[in-house]
């Protein structure tokens, strides 16, 4: 078994602060930052997961699938859906060497929203994310990020990634 | 007339047929009349597709208006639906929402069931009342109707047989939505709860698509020709072709947008039946849009996606993208759709009534001519909808 470096830990965890900084302040080039160019997400309820149903809520299968996901949060949704402000917290379950520079990690997340007319907030989504994360040249970065949904239902339509 | 109090209608209808009260939208004592009138009434719900429950043992669990039910491959190959409650004291017999399983057994008293739903064994029953017998308590069978793979649910026996329900305007472009055969694989679900009444979730309309929808504009995508046709039970076909540029340049990645097609099929075909089901083949896509009401607000959505079984390896892969993209809660064009429902929820909170325009020739006659952008498609289903509720128009 491989050791795991503090400082690779270390590293994961902040390309996950990166990482969730970035959705919750709505900065999506910095969400997109946070892949390299063969970096793939995928938001994807637990029940297709659990059950190999490929279908998810966001499929982002390449590197320009991930940049028109910014186009499309920016772009073409951003005056007919209503903006909500998200909180996400998230706690490192797991993480294993995958091979070379390669890491392989879990979190725990849960994502509370806030909706800009009432005000309220209400609980998005809980699960956890599955990550596949290169480390080189001292910087982190997502080769894949799943985050996969334990709430199957989601109460809302979700405009933004998780 | 002091006697006469209880028959007061809950709602006078306007007398124009293009105009629809608002509080139809917002009146919780609507529901129990809807649950008797329409969802256990004369009408066929869509339950599962085989596609869901390809083999025997395999169950999936839905609502009929607030009963809970489950359809079931039986060892002989035939879909059935029952009732989700043991015959002996009423305990549901499934709690996953689809599972597979040998039988089905009550955890109360170990009552025992078959796929087929006959009671096959229950603990101590010499003890039983004399004239008990095994046969008079199998599970509760609901009427059901298969076409093109695809189960519906009658609580009626008056119900008319499936196709003459639908109709063939209804009935034909839903069968190219299920493959021409129904021979459909499954490949995943997108669930999610919307936070209006559910007819406020279906009075979508062939208006709003350019209008609403940017990403159409945005993309560059042609409005093709098409049309719609209505029933006079209120079901809803609308169809259209898509004419996907070929540059689009607002994305990196337009393959997501490809229409490969097969055969002849057009762009677009999107259909309502009544009272709140959505099918829809939009490009490659071919969804099925299960709705549950949770009473007079809320309403939970499953859409359910499929692959042909004929369908190579790249098209599976290009129906995974597109459908994981472009369709529900958190689709590039539905999306839109979504944020719309929980906008006109609050919106109908006032008093007065929603008035249709678009398509509209005369407001004291209903038409059944719509042409493809028109909102007046949806009037006979209001129309459907208001009858089957005994609302009177006021008079004239
Ligand atoms: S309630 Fe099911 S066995 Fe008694
Ligand atoms: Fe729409």
């Amino acid at each position: 078994m491989n050791k795991i470096s503090a400082d690779a830990i270390q590293q994961i965890e902040q390309l996950n602060r990166d990482y969730i900084c970035a959705l919750d302040a709505l900065d999506m080039p910095a969400w997109l930052a946070c892949f390299n160019k063969q970096g793939q997400y995928t938001f994807i309820a637990e029940e297709n997961y659990r059950r190999n149903f490929p279908i998810a809520f966001m499929l982002d299968d390449c590197y320009e699938r991930l940049q028109d996901r910014v186009t499309q949060v920016v772009d073409i949704q951003s005056d007919s859906t209503e903006h909500y402000q998200t909180r996400h917290f998230t706690q490192l379950t797991s993480v294993t060497v995958a091979d070379d520079g390669r890491y392989q990690a879990e979190f725990n997340y849960s994502v509370y929203y806030t909706r800009s007319d009432t005000k309220k907030t209400q609980l998005l989504c809980v699960g956890r994310y599955i990550d596949l994360i290169d480390i080189s040249n001292a910087s982190a970065s997502y080769i894949d990020r799943k985050a996969v949904t334990d709430t199957n239902v989601l109460p809302r339509y979700v405009a933004y990634p998780v | 007339m002091a006697n006469q109090k209880n028959e007061e209608p809950l709602l006078i209808w306007p007398k124009k047929y293009n105009e629809v009260p608002k509080a139809v939208f917002e009146m919780e004592e609507l529901w129990p009349k809807e649950l008797k009138s329409i969802f256990y009434g004369e009408e066929w719900h869509p339950i599962v597709h085989r596609a869901e429950i390809p083999n025997p043992g395999d169950y999936k669990a839905a609502e009929l208006g607030e009963m809970p039910i489950f359809a079931v491959h039986g060892e002989d190959g035939v879909i059935r639906v029952f009732q989700n409650t043991c015959t002996h004291r009423g305990t549901a017999l499934v709690t996953e929402c689809a599972g597979n399983k040998k039988e089905f057994e009550c955890p109360y008293h170990r009552w025992l069931f078959s796929l087929e739903g006959e009671l096959v064994g229950c603990p101590n029953s010499r003890e039983f009342t004399p004239d008990f017998d095994k046969k008079n308590f199998g599970l509760h069978q609901l009427r059901v109707e298969g076409f093109c793979g695809l189960y519906w649910v009658t609580m009626s026996d008056k119900t008319p047989p499936l196709k003459e329900y639908l109709g063939e305007s209804f009935y034909e472009p839903l069968s190219r939505i299920l493959g021409g055969d129904g021979r459909l694989k499954l490949i995943g679900y997108q669930k999610v709860m919307y936070d209006c009444n559910w007819k406020a979730y279906c009075d979508n309309d062939g208006y709003h698509a350019p209008l609403l929808h940017k990403a159409f504009a945005l993309l560059n995508w042609q409005g093709g020709k098409g049309f719609q046709k209505v029933t006079e039970n209120g079901h809803l076909a609308f169809e259209s072709e898509i004419k996907v540029p070929d540059q689009v340049e607002a994305l990196k990645d337009a393959s997501i947008l490809d229409f490969k097609g097969t055969g002849t099929s057009s762009g677009s075909i999107v259909l309502m039946s009544f009272p709140l089901t959505v099918f829809s083949k939009h490009m490659d896509m071919l969804n099925v849009r299960y709705a549950f009401p949770k009473g007079p607000k809320g309403i939970e959505v499953h859409y359910a996606y499929f692959t042909h079984e004929d369908d190579d390896e790249e098209m599976v892969r290009h129906r995974i993208r597109q459908s994981s993209n472009l369709l529900g809660p958190c689709g590039l064009v539905s999306m839109e759709d979504a944020s719309v429902f929980s906008r006109i929820d609050k919106g109908n909170k006032t008093p007065g009534n929603a008035v249709f325009q678009k398509g509209v020739e005369d407001e004291y006659k209903l038409s059944f001519t719509v042409k493809q952008n028109d909102e007046s498609g949806n009037l006979p289903r209001w129309e459907h909808y208001r009858k089957i509720m005994g609302f009177k128009r006021a008079e004239q």
